[in-house]
C-alpha cells in the first residue's frame, strides 16, 4: 500500500511541476513577446489546471496547482511585474474559480477511471463466462462421445462372458477386435482431451520453440502407420530446412486428427497426400485425400465442434472434437486452418507463421 | 536355457498383472514390486536383469529410485510412464534409465524394449577390445572400423560431425538417445545447451541417407527428447 502512494507520488508530483513549468514558460513568451493582454494568460493557467487535474489522482494536485497558478500570474503578468502584490479586491475570487474548475476537472476524471474499471471488470467477467461455455460444451461433447464405445466394450465384454464363448471362436474375435477398435478410439480422444489442457493450463501461453517440420512431420506420420498399418500416406517436404517456432506436441496432435480422419472418413483406401510448403511468411500444411469429401452445408460448421458425418448415425465416428480441438491449436499458435473439397476428395489445410509473432 | 528376470515396478495392479502375464508367456521370471521401498529391496536381494519402473509411485519417486539404483548396479532400467510430459522423459533417461515407454503400451513394443535393453546391457558386460562388427539395418550398412556408411551398397558422404552422430546412435541402436546424451559425446561436455546444431545436423543427415526424410526408415525422432535408430538387424 504504501509503495503504491509512492508511486503515485512519483508519477503526479513531476506531471503537476513540469505542467505548471510549461504553462508558465508559454504564457511569459506570449506575455513579454506577442502582446501584454492578461486574459490569454488566464486562460493558458486554466488549460493547465485542467490538464493537471486530468493527468493526477484526487483533488489535492489540482488545488495545489490552481493556488501556485495565482502566485505565479500575480508574480510575473500583473503589474508590478516580478513583485508579489495581493492588494486587488478580486484575487480572492479568482482562487476560487481556479479551485472550483480543478475539483470539478478532478472529480469528472476519477469517475472516468472507476468507469473504465468497472467496464474493464465486466469484459473480464464476459471472457470467463465464454471460457465456461467453452468448457461446459467439450465436456458435454466428450461425455456423450465417450458414452457409445464405452457401451459397446461393456456390452461386447459381457456378451463374451455370458454366452462363454470359446476364445478362438469368430464370434469372439469379432467382438475382442470391437473392444480394440473402440478402446484406441477412446485412447486417442483421450490424448486429444491431454493436449488441450496443455494450452490451457497457465495464462493460455504456448511453450514454442523452434522445431524442425521433417522431424515433426516424421512423428506424426510415424505414430500414425503405428494405429493404421496398412495405409499408405505421401508426404511431400520442401527440400530446405524449416525450422519454426510450435509446440510440437500440439502440431503433432493436429496431424494425426487430420490424417486419421482422411484415413477413416474419406471412405476410399487411396493413399492419403501430406504436403508440407514453404511460403514467403508461413509454412503451409496440405492433407488431401482421395474419397467422398465433404458436405458442402457443413463446411461452416466444420471446426465448431457440432460437425458429424450426416450419413451416419454413428455419432461416435463423427470428427467433431477432433476438429474443433485442432482450430483451438492451430489458432494458439497464430496460424489458419481451413477445410475444402477438390474436384476428388476433400483437403485440410493449415499454416504457421514462421517468425515468433507473439511474445 | 537361463531365464532373463524381469522386476516389475508398478502400483496399478491391473497392469503389472497384465504386463507380468506377457513376459512369463514369452519365457521371463517375473517378480512385482508395488511401493518404490519394495522395489529397491527386491532390486538388491533379486539382482534382476532388468527393471521395469513405473514413475508415479506412491510412496518414492520414480527419479529417487533410478538415482539410488544407479549408485550400486548397471542393471538396465525401462521407465515405464502415463506422463506425457517430455522433460520427465528426459529427466529419467539423464539420471540412468536406459529407455522409456509411454502408457499406453503394446505387448510386442514392450516386448522389443526388453530385448534391447538386455542386448546393450550384455555387449557392455563382456565389453572386450574386439573390433565391432558392422550395424546394418534396412540396407544401410556402417562399418565403424572403416568410418563408412552405405544405403544399398551405395556410399555416402557425410560430414564427420555427421558421421560421429549417426555412429553414436547406430552403437546404441534401439535405444532412445537425448539430445544431451548425443551432444555430450559428438561435441565434448562443454557443448552449447542448445540443441539446435545437433538438430539442423540431423537433418542434413537425414536428407542425405534417408529416401524422404519426412517417413525415415534408419533414424526416428522422440519429438521433445531425442532420437533413436532402427535396431540392429544382425545383434545376437
Amino acid at each position: 500500500m504504501n509503495k503504491n502512494i509512492n508511486k503515485q507520488l512519483l508519477h503526479d508530483l513531476p506531471v503537476t511541476i513540469s505542467l505548471l513549468f510549461l504553462t508558465t514558460g508559454l504564457s511569459f513568451f506570449l506575455f513579454f513577446f506577442i502582446s501584454k493582454n492578461p486574459a490569454n494568460i488566464i486562460l493558458f493557467f486554466i488549460i493547465g489546471i485542467i490538464t493537471v487535474a486530468r493527468y493526477t489522482t484526487g483533488y489535492f494536485y489540482g488545488i495545489i496547482a490552481s493556488s501556485l497558478s495565482i502566485i505565479i500570474i500575480n508574480f510575473f503578468f500583473t503589474y508590478p511585474y516580478f513583485k508579489l502584490d495581493f492588494s486587488f479586491q478580486d484575487y480572492p475570487f479568482t482562487f476560487i474559480c481556479m479551485m472550483a474548475l480543478s475539483s470539478v476537472t478532478s472529480a469528472a476524471t476519477t469517475h472516468l477511471k472507476q468507469q473504465t474499471e468497472i467496464l474493464a471488470f465486466h469484459e473480464k467477467q464476459l471472457l470467463e463466462a465464454e471460457k465456461e461455455k467453452m468448457r461446459a460444451n467439450l465436456l458435454r461433447a466428450v461425455s456423450h462421445d465417450f458414452r457409445t464405445p464405452l457401451t459397446s466394450i461393456l456390452g461386447s465384454i459381457s456378451s463374451i462372458e455370458s454366452e462363454e464363448l470359446v476364445l478362438d471362436s469368430p464370434e469372439c474375435q469379432e467382438l475382442i477386435h470391437n473392444i480394440h477398435d473402440d478402446a484406441s478410439w477412446l485412447l486417442s480422444m483421450v490424448e486429444n482431451l491431454l493436449s488441450i489442457t496443455r494450452i490451457q493450463t497457465g495464462d493460455s501461453k504456448l511453450n514454442t520453440c523452434p522445431e524442425i517440420v521433417d522431424e515433426v512431420v516424421a512423428e506424426s506420420v510415424t505414430r500414425l502407420q503405428k494405429r493404421f498399418p496398412d495405409t499408405a500416406i505421401h508426404v511431400t517436404v520442401p527440400s530446405e530446412i524449416l525450422m519454426v517456432p510450435m509446440d510440437a506436441m500440439l502440431i503433432e496432435q493436429v496431424l494425426l486428427n487430420l490424417l486419421e480422419n482422411a484415413i477413416t472418413h474419406s471412405g476410399s483406401s487411396k493413399p492419403v497426400e501430406l504436403i508440407v510448403e514453404n511460403q514467403p511468411k508461413d509454412i503451409c500444411f496440405r492433407v488431401i485425400d482421395y474419397g467422398i469429401g465433404l458436405q458442402e452445408n457443413q463446411l461452416g460448421h466444420l471446426f465448431d465442434g457440432t460437425y458429424s458425418d450426416g450419413s451416419s448415425s454413428d455419432n461416435r465416428k463423427g470428427m467433431g472434437i477432433g476438429l474443433s480441438i485442432c482450430q483451438t491449436i492451430i489458432t494458439a499458435h497464430h496460424g489458419t486452418i481451413t477445410a475444402q473439397n477438390h474436384p476428388e476428395g476433400a483437403e485440410f489445410l493449415f499454416t504457421l507463421p514462421k517468425e515468433e509473432v507473439y511474445a | 536355457m537361463h531365464k532373463f528376470t524381469v522386476l516389475i515396478v508398478e502400483d496399478e495392479k491391473s497392469i503389472s498383472d497384465f504386463t507380468s502375464r506377457t513376459l512369463v508367456s514369452h519365457g521371463y521370471r517375473v517378480s512385482c514390486a508395488s511401493t518404490g521401498k519394495e522395489a529397491l529391496s527386491l532390486a538388491s536381494s533379486l539382482c534382476p536383469d532388468i527393471i521395469l519402473l513405473d514413475l508415479g509411485l506412491p510412496d518414492l519417486d520414480g527419479m529417487e529410485i533410478i538415482q539410488t539404483i544407479r549408485t550400486w548396479s548397471g542393471t538396465p532400467i525401462i521407465v515405464v510412464s502415463a506422463r506425457t510430459l517430455e522433460d520427465d522423459k528426459v529427466q529419467a533417461l539423464d539420471a540412468g534409465a536406459d529407455d522409456y515407454l509411454t502408457k499406453p503400451f503394446g505387448v510386442s513394443e514392450l516386448l522389443a524394449r526388453i530385448r534391447t535393453s538386455l542386448r546393450h546391457s550384455n555387449k557392455l558386460n563382456n565389453g572386450n577390445g574386439l573390433p565391432q562388427h558392422p550395424y546394418r539395418a534396412r540396407g544401410l550398412e556402417i562399418d565403424f572400423s572403416k568410418r563408412t556408411i552405405t544405403v544399398e551398397g551405395q556410399a555416402i558422404h557425410l560430414t564427420p560431425i555427421e558421421y560421429k552422430i549417426v555412429a553414436f546412435l547406430a552403437q546404441n541402436s534401439g535405444k532412445v538417445m537425448t539430445y544431451s546424451a548425443v551432444m555430450n559425446n559428438v561435441w565434448g561436455p562443454f557443448a552449447e545447451s542448445d540443441n539446435k546444431i545437433l538438430r539442423v545436423n540431423m537433418a542434413n543427415i537425414r536428407r542425405k541417407l534417408e529416401r524422404n526424410p519426412a517417413q525415415p526408415v534408419y533414424i526416428f525422432t522422440e519429438v521433445g527428447v531425442g532420437y533413436r535408430m532402427a535396431d540392429d538387424e544382425d545383434m545376437p
